[in-house]
Formats: structure tokens, C-alpha cells, sequence
């Protein structure tokens, strides 16, 4: 048996030196290594099919030293049970057999884990465990994407009662988690002072679960990590730059699928910074949800961002979908949105930008409607108090829910009658019209309106808007910090508040800045977070306005 | 072993992936090892603040947002047809 015994006392030969990088090199894993591993392999399976065999022969081969001398280390228990499981690994091994490999590189790294955390020799694993982990979450990206292999494993998994059975995802993201836990509560250095220990790879084993977690769309169960983080985590700052934005990258991803866009905008902020320009690729991808963070927030890129390297054709994409929000046109903006579909759905921000950006295309409308409607001037502002008419803000959303629904001028200029449409069919559709239609510029298009999805319409798919929509829009509005005023509602009006203080502006008064409309509602709500605090509620301390949870700052 | 592992690491990938005669079915099984390429590993570790464009330009990101935006344009096509729909729809309320 020469190559297991020269790898295993290589083995005692690399504890004993607490050589992590060398354990490293020699505990590979996956297939294109050295034809000396399958040899190996050979080996075992020709002399130690039986495990107990085996498991003696390690201990045996790596005893537990007695006397060991400062800087130095000793093989020690659970060591020798992930040896012996790293060997079964190279015995049995079948990289044509997706599902049983996955299944063993799990177990092998659980073993791993288990070594790791002994307080005293774990750390020089932390290298070999980092490379097992990045073997198995690349396992397992590519599994997910391969749906007959992962209802195999899926099927496969026993034992789970029905319903709390886990994805392999959350299987392989519990794992390596455990070995981030270890790194966590490692009590070498403190959270503020330079790493020590096993600390020294907290970010590294963070981003690799978080890089797992969201190449399989399972972000939301970053949760606990970023809890664990902001309690006891050490401050990122201490952390070498390329941890520091890769996790600033998936923290800012973490708050812009979970709707916190101004903790998207500052993590991204944080990690453009942070990025050299040199790393263009890596700039591009933080801007790719940089930019529709601050969107969300109120504010548009500028012509030197979108002029910058990493935002080549960036200008394309969102420049439509900006002045469809400038203008209050819901149709430019579902155009604008249908003509970058592609890109947006890959990235997760089509539903985001659909959604969410819906109250600045309203507030935009509303002020159009106001600007079209009000009367009064800047001189009688001290008269009349400035307001929209709901009544008004009616007919101009009918009008464009009706464009929507590819409505068409009501006499348009006279042109040959498509050859499938008869006259039957027309009297049929002018009748099923409602009566109002007629005091409408616009009449059903031939064929009947077009049936349009929930959210492609400006209600709810083809429900015409009608007061009460308004009025719960404009409310919404308000509460938002969009608008500023307060609904008459006797007189179905928004009246426009403080206008004198614009200086007679009640368009500058009603319809503030978005993006300081945006911050002023976020800083109500932590003003509010610190009086119940300071109250004695029992809630969680607010700290300050800018934090983000996950992100451990220097106190 | 040790000699031959080492000298083989040194050999780059030339030996990973050519010689593996008795592994035929291994081309299949890399492809499931393939990493993603969604947020890169960084080819360096660290690097220091002056090499960031704070550092450099020492501006801000201020001037890369525009946070006034509003449109008091009210003779585009879009606002003549609102327009118009609102006389119409007047008018006949009149009626």
C-alpha cells in the first residue's frame, strides 16, 4: 500500500507543521486532478473496502501526539474521522453519479466541518474547508439548473418527514453556514480588533453562502447570517477589500429583492467605491442594481454615469424607463419595460421595476393632471387654495387605461376596413361598449379591448379607474411623502398644502422633490423607531438611520 | 507521492486534463463542476484605498444621480391628448 501510506504520513507530516496550505493541496475533491488520486483509489478499493480496517489504519498512521511544542500541532479525533471519511471518498467515488456524489462531498464536508471546529487545531482546516465548500456550492449550482438530476436527489432524500424536507440548496447552505458559525464565535480576536484565528475567514465563508444562496434564488434564507452578523460579527472594515465588496454586493442584492432600496443603495454605494476602476466587470454588475436602487428612491442616473465603461448600454435600458417615469406615461413605461424584458427578468429587476416604480409614474400623472387642470395662477394663490380634481384625474386615467387596452381615435381618418371584420361584427362590438365611450376621444379598437394582465393595467388589469381608485392612489401618494396635501373629500379634491412657502408655487408645494419626499418618510420612520425606543417600548435599539443590518461597523 | 503530486501541480492543467484514459465518462461530469459566473471572484485579494476613484477624484457619487427631474413640459403629444380628453369629456357633462 505505498500511496496510502505516503499520504497519510504526508498527512501527520502537514498537522503536525499546521500546514493548512498543504492540507489544502492534497485534499482535493473533484475530478480533473492528478491521475495519483485515482490510483489511490484503486488502492483502497483493493485492500480496505472494510471501513473499520481503515478507520484503524488512520489512527494508526495519525496517533495523537503527547508533548507538542508551541506553533506546532497533533492530529486530533475528529481529524482522523474526516481523513477516514476523505479516503471512503476516494474509494467509492463515481463522478458519473451526480446524485451519489453529491451526497458524499455533503458528508465529507459535514466531517470537515466537525474537524474545524476543535479549538485548538481546527483553523489549519480552514483552507480545505474553504475549497470542499466552493467544490459542493458549485455541485449544486449546477444541479439546480439540471431539474431531472434534482428530483432524483430530491426524491432520494430520506427519512425528512412530508413538507419540512429541504432543498439542497438550504442542505448545502445549512453546511457551510456551520463552518461560518465556527469562524464566527472563534474567540482569538474580538469584533473590533485584527482577525485572528479561525475569524479570519468570516467574510469569506459568508460571501461563499450568500453567492450560493442567490445563484439558486434562495436569498431570503440569508436572513439568520446577517442577524448573526450584526450580533456578533466581527467589523467589515478589518476584512481585505475584495471580501469587503463582495459582501457589500450580496448585501446590497439582499435588501433590493427584500424592498429596502435605500439599504440597497447604500451597501452598492459602498461597494462601487470600493471597487478600482480596473475591475470593470465587477462595477458593471454592482450597477446593474445600483442604478435601479436609486431609481426606486427617486433619482435617475446622470449622463456621466451612464457615459462610464461599466454602464455600456445601461443608457438604453433605462433611459425610456426614466422619461416614462418623468412624464407620468404608463404606456411609454410598459413599453419601455416590455422592450428590455429580457435583460430585466434575468437580472430580477423586471417585476421589481413594475411594481415599485408605479408610485413615481403616479405622482408624475397626477402632477400632469394638475398642471393641465388647475386654473388658478401664482398672484390668487392667497384666494383660492390650490387642488386636483378627482373627478379629473379620472378622465385623464380613463384615458390612458383605454390606450392600454389599445383603444384607437373614435374618427379616425377614413381607411379600408380590414377584409376579416364585417359589419355585423362591428354593430356588435359598438354596442357592447359602454355608453360613456362616446364622450371619449378614444372608441374600442376592432376586436374588442385588449385583456390585459393585473399589472399591465393602471388599477387592476382592465378595471376602469374610477373616484374611489383615485382617491385611495392619491392617499397613497400622500402617505408616501410623494405628495404634499390632504384630501377634501366633501368636495372630492386634493387641496395642495403650502403653497405660500413655495412662494406661490403650488406645483413646487403639492409635488416635492421625490428623492427628499422618499428620505423625509425614511427619517420619520427611524425618528419614530427612536422615540419608542427612548420611550421604554421594548424594542430593538434603532441605531443609526444609515445602518444596514449585516454590515458591522466600527463602533 | 508527495513528488508525484507536487511535480503534477506544477504542471498546470495540461495534466488534469489530458491524461485520464481510464476516466472516459469524465468530460460529462465536469460541465456539473462548472463554476458560475455570477459575481466573480476578484483575481486579488486586497488592494489599497488610493487605488479607488474616492481616493483619486475625491468626489463623491453625488453628481452621479439626478435628483430633480420634473417635467412642466405640458405640449408634448401625450399631455395635448389628456388635454383634449379632459375638454371632451367636459363638455359633454355640460350637455
Amino acid at each position: 500500500m505505498p500511496l496510502l501510506l505516503d499520504f497519510l504520513s504526508s498527512m501527520r507530516r502537514f498537522v503536525l507543521n499546521q500546514n493548512g496550505d498543504e492540507l489544502r493541496n492534497w485534499l482535493l475533491i473533484e475530478s480533473g486532478v492528478p491521475e495519483i488520486y485515482f490510483q489511490l483509489g484503486r488502492e483502497l478499493r483493493t485492500g480496505y473496502l472494510n471501513s473499520d480496517v481503515l478507520e484503524k489504519l488512520v489512527d494508526k498512521c495519525l496517533p495523537e501526539e503527547d508533548n507538542v511544542a508551541d506553533g506546532k500541532g497533533s492530529p486530533w479525533p475528529g481529524f482522523n474521522s474526516f481523513i477516514k471519511e476523505y479516503l471512503e471518498y476516494w474509494r467509492d467515488v463515481n463522478f458519473t453519479d451526480i446524485v451519489a456524489l453529491h451526497s458524499r462531498i455533503s458528508a465529507l464536508l459535514i466531517s470537515c466541518a466537525n474537524a474545524l471546529a476543535n479549538p485548538t487545531y481546527g483553523n489549519m482546516l480552514l483552507q480545505a474547508s474553504m475549497s470542499i465548500s466552493e467544490s459542493l456550492s458549485k455541485l449544486v449550482m449546477s444541479l439546480t439548473r439540471q431539474p431531472h438530476l434534482l428530483a432524483r436527489i430530491q426524491g432520494d432524500a430520506s427519512g425528512d418527514e412530508a413538507g419540512e424536507r429541504k432543498s439542497i440548496v438550504e442542505l448545502a447552505a445549512d453546511i457551510i453556514q456551520k463552518i461560518f458559525t465556527s469562524c464566527l464565535t472563534d474567540r482569538s480576536s474580538n469584533r473590533w480588533s485584527q482577525p485572528k484565528g479561525k475569524k479570519v475567514a468570516v467574510y469569506l465563508f459568508a460571501n461563499l453562502t450568500l453567492k450560493l444562496l442567490f445563484a439558486c434564488d434562495k436569498s431570503r434564507l440569508a436572513v439568520q447570517m446577517f442577524t448573526n452578523l450584526s450580533t456578533s460579527g466581527p467589523a467589515l472594515s478589518l476584512y481585505p477589500a475584495s471580501q469587503r465588496v463582495t459582501f457589500l454586493y450580496y448585501l446590497g442584492r439582499f435588501n433590493f429583492d427584500h424592498c429596502h432600496y435605500l439599504r440597497a443603495h447604500l451597501s452598492f454605494e459602498e461597494a462601487y467605491q470600493q471597487c478600482p476602476p480596473r475591475f470593470q466587470g465587477h462595477r458593471r454588475r454592482i450597477l446593474a442594481y445600483w442604478l435601479p436602487s436609486n431609481l426606486l428612491l427617486g433619482r435617475f442616473p446622470s449622463r456621466a454615469l451612464l457615459q462610464r465603461p461599466e454602464a455600456r448600454g445601461f443608457a438604453e435600458i433605462f433611459l425610456p424607463i426614466c422619461a416614462a417615469v418623468r412624464s407620468g406615461n404608463f404606456v411609454a413605461f410598459h413599453g419601455a419595460l416590455a422592450q428590455s424584458r429580457d435583460w430585466l427578468w434575468a437580472k430580477g429587476l423586471y417585476l421589481a421595476l413594475l411594481y415599485r416604480l408605479k408610485p413615481l409614474i403616479w405622482r408624475s400623472f397626477t402632477r400632469k393632471t394638475f398642471l393641465l387642470t388647475w386654473q388658478g395662477s401664482e398672484n390668487d394663490a392667497s384666494k383660492k387654495a390650490a387642488s386636483l380634481s378627482l373627478h379629473d384625474l379620472v378622465t385623464t386615467a380613463s384615458y390612458v387605461q383605454k390606450l392600454l387596452e389599445g383603444y384607437v381615435p373614435a374618427k379616425p381618418a377614413p381607411r379600408a376596413r380590414p377584409p376579416h371584420i364585417n359589419h355585423i361584427f362591428m354593430r356588435a362590438v359598438t354596442n357592447s361598449a359602454a355608453e360613456s365611450e362616446s364622450d371619449s376621444l378614444l372608441a374600442p379598437p376592432p376586436g374588442g379591448p385588449r385583456r390585459l394582465m393585473p399589472a399591465e393595467g393602471l388599477i387592476l388589469g382592465n378595471k376602469r379607474p374610477t373616484l374611489d381608485n383615485m382617491e385611495a392612489v392619491v392617499a397613497g401618494l400622500v402617505y408616501s411623502g410623494l405628495l404634499n396635501g390632504f384630501m377634501a373629500r366633501q368636495q372630492k379634491r386634493f387641496a395642495v398644502e403650502g403653497t405660500k412657502k413655495y412662494g406661490g408655487n403650488a406645483v413646487a408645494a403639492g409635488w416635492p422633490n421625490p428623492y427628499s419626499g422618499i428620505m423625509d418618510r425614511y427619517k420619520e420612520e427611524y425618528d419614530d423607531a427612536v422615540a419608542s425606543y427612548s420611550s421604554g417600548e421594548p424594542v430593538d435599539p434603532p441605531g443609526e438611520l444609515d445602518d444596514v443590518p449585516g454590515w458591522v461597523k466600527n463602533p | 507521492m508527495a513528488s508525484a503530486q507536487s511535480s503534477s501541480k506544477n504542471d498546470g492543467k495540461a495534466v488534469t486534463d489530458s491524461k485520464q484514459p481510464e476516466q472516459p465518462t469524465e468530460q460529462k461530469t465536469v460541465a456539473a463542476l462548472e463554476e458560475d459566473d455570477e459575481f466573480e471572484d476578484f483575481p486579488v485579494d486586497d488592494w489599497s484605498a488610493e487605488d479607488t476613484e474616492v481616493a483619486n477624484s475625491g468626489e463623491g457619487t453625488q453628481h452621479l444621480w439626478e435628483e430633480s427631474w420634473d417635467d412642466d413640459d405640458t405640449s408634448d403629444d401625450f399631455s395635448a391628448q389628456l388635454k383634449e380628453e379632459l375638454k371632451k369629456v367636459e363638455s359633454s357633462k355640460r350637455r
